[in-house]
């Protein structure tokens, strides 16, 4: 069982300048929450994602799926010709753009839900639920090696920091 | 950080702009005397839509920023707004234009247009009166409201206040309808009339596109070179990454438009409509008109898909360079086909672009050096100053 430190804060600038403080004082921050996108907390967290690779594979993807499938309709299952266009032609570029787009996405979209685990009436497994609402969450990870000491010393930069509560939990939110 | 930064010209700067004009001027000149007058006009007009689209783009850019209330952007404002003044220059530039019509436009010779069903039909909005009172309309709108706009961020320099900011908006609000419907009869009139029996729909948005893509890439390579000499030290890798959006999607939007034309025409296979692309395809220009799509659409999309490449100076800068090129290009094969109808570069397209580069740098330099680089009381700069993530 995995047990976090929350310092819970109500001001999206106090949040980033906290992160800032722990950071410093070699604190590992493992995740920020927030009830919308704070500009930079990413980079700062250095975290890590391959989603972008992951939609352009995705959109090549589909360039070439779609493709194929316009040639294998078009030139070599029912060639038809007509207006006096070869068979295999330009007018293809208009599908292939907008189903790229399509497939880009989709495929996006359901990438995310798979590596988040979540699904139409999953049960919320929020450690602090105000956190999409008018709650930031800083989470730092407790582990083994940390001594009561240490645990104390984060409980005191967030309190030095604004945090409004800290409390630890063991709700698995990222399971 | 200091706010009060005073962009110097530096003599060997203006020395070699001077130089540049100069070669300009001779090889414009040589061009006439070596009974070369048809290929220098066609240049002329070239050079001359070529740098005011530029500065039409930026000011478009700068428009954008206002009524998007950007804030990111606001430290850069005086670049579009420099880039503006070029248009008191390109009005002189432009007047002498009117001595050579008759040479590039078919449609000014009224015994031409008198047995041409066609032209005779479009004579009613093609005729050498209006022509030349749009000319001057249109010339005189953009001037008043862009100059309206820098003026406005000048004197909030030293009074403050939101108020310029909300009159700057208002007038970018007026200037983008203005823009949007005189540019496009201004690209129609200039460009598109070169082949005055054909007529497409799209032309003008095209080409206004293309002077909001190109126009934009100017601010960013001014702003980055002006960074690398230590003008900018706010510039940061998220003010790159945000131009290399604006590019990457502009880039992006002129490609579309380039599809859409030309997809359309090739589709329909109307005689009328294929006389544009039929000299440009199947002839010598074949190089040059696969060139356009890959240097304005092909290279920028690819390459600053990466965000990496826009985050540094040199990467951002490559790309901006081929993007030059491509106007260049583009316009190139606008104009040629249908007045020269020669498919080789000599020494007045080198010449000629060179003395205008000249004539544009010096103008845009000086007018930069007459405020200060910085809009120091925008409502917004700290945003800018400050956007570093």
């Amino acid at each position: 069982m995995r047990t976090n430190i929350l310092g819970i804060y109500d001001d999206e600038d106090v949040v980033l300048k906290a992160v800032d403080k722990l950071q410093d004082n070699g604190v590992k921050v493992a995740d920020v929450m927030s009830p919308f996108p704070i500009h930079g907390i990413f980079e700062k967290l250095n975290l890590k994602t391959r989603m972008p690779l992951a939609t352009f594979l995705y959109g090549t993807f589909g360039v070439i799926v779609v493709f194929a499938f316009l040639y294998w309709t078009s030139v070599v299952s029912y060639p038809l010709k007509f207006g006096g266009k070869p068979l295999n032609t330009l007018s293809f570029i208009i599908i292939i753009f907008v189903l790229t787009i399509f497939i880009g996405t989709l495929f996006t979209f359901l990438t995310y839900f798979i590596r988040e685990k979540m699904y139409p009436g999953k049960e919320v497994t929020l450690p602090v639920p105000e956190s999409t609402n008018d709650k930031f969450v800083i989470v730092v990870s407790k582990t083994e090696e940390m001594t009561d000491m240490d645990v104390k010393n984060i409980n005191k930069l967030m309190k030095e920091s604004g945090a409004v509560e800290i409390k630890e939990s063991d709700v698995n939110y990222n399971s | 950080m200091n706010l009060d930064i005073q962009f110097k010209v530096g003599s060997k700067f203006r020395m070699s702009m001077i130089v540049l004009i100069a070669v300009g001027l001779i090889a414009i000149i040589a061009g006439f005397m070596t009974g070369e007058a048809h290929r220098t006009w066609a240049n002329l007009l070239l050079n001359n839509y070529y740098f005011l689209s530029l500065a039409i783009g930026a000011i478009f850019w700068m428009t954008m920023q206002s009524i998007t209330q950007s804030g990111w952007s606001s430290s850069y404002l005086r670049i579009p707004q420099a880039m503006g003044i070029y248009l008191l220059v390109s009005f002189v530039l432009w007047f002498i234009m009117f001595f050579g019509v008759h040479d590039l436009y078919h449609w000014t010779h009224p015994e031409a247009v008198e047995n041409d069903p066609i032209l005779l039909h479009k004579s009613g909005y093609l005729n050498l009166p209006f022509f030349s009172v749009r000319f001057v309309v249109f010339f005189l709108l953009w001037i008043f409201l862009s100059l309206r706009i820098r003026n406005l961020s000048i004197k909030e320099d030293t009074e403050g206040g939101t108020k310029f900011f909300e009159k700057a908006e208002l007038t970018s609000k007026i200037l983008i309808f203005v823009l949007a419907f005189s540019f496009s009869l201004f690209s129609i009139d200039w460009l598109m009339s070169l082949d005055a029996h054909w007529y497409s729909t799209i032309y003008a948005i095209k080409k206004f596109v293309s002077a909001f893509l190109h126009g934009t890439a100017i601010v960013a390579a001014i702003a980055v070179i002006l960074h690398m000499q230590g003008y900018f030290p706010q510039l940061t890798k998220s003010h790159k990454a945000d131009f290399q959006r604006y590019i990457f999607a502009l880039s992006i939007i002129w490609g579309y438009m380039w599809l859409s034309q030309y997809l359309l025409i090739w589709y329909a296979n109307i005689p009328e409509e294929t006389v544009y692309y039929v000299p440009r395809i199947m002839t010598e220009y074949k190089t040059l008109f696969y060139a356009e799509l890959i240097l304005n659409w092909f290279i920028p999309f690819t390459f600053l898909m990466w965000n990496k490449i826009g985050k540094t100076n040199w990467g951002l800068l490559t790309i901006i360079a081929i993007l030059i090129i491509g106007q260049w290009v583009e316009l190139y094969m606008s104009i040629m086909p249908g007045t020269v109808e020669a498919h080789n570069i000599t020494y007045i397209e080198i010449g000629s672009f060179l003395g205008y580069f000249g004539i544009f740098a010096l103008v845009v330099a000086i007018a930069l050096s007459k405020a200060n680089l910085i809009p120091k009381k925008h409502p917004y700069l700290m945003e800018s100053l400050h956007d570093d993530h």
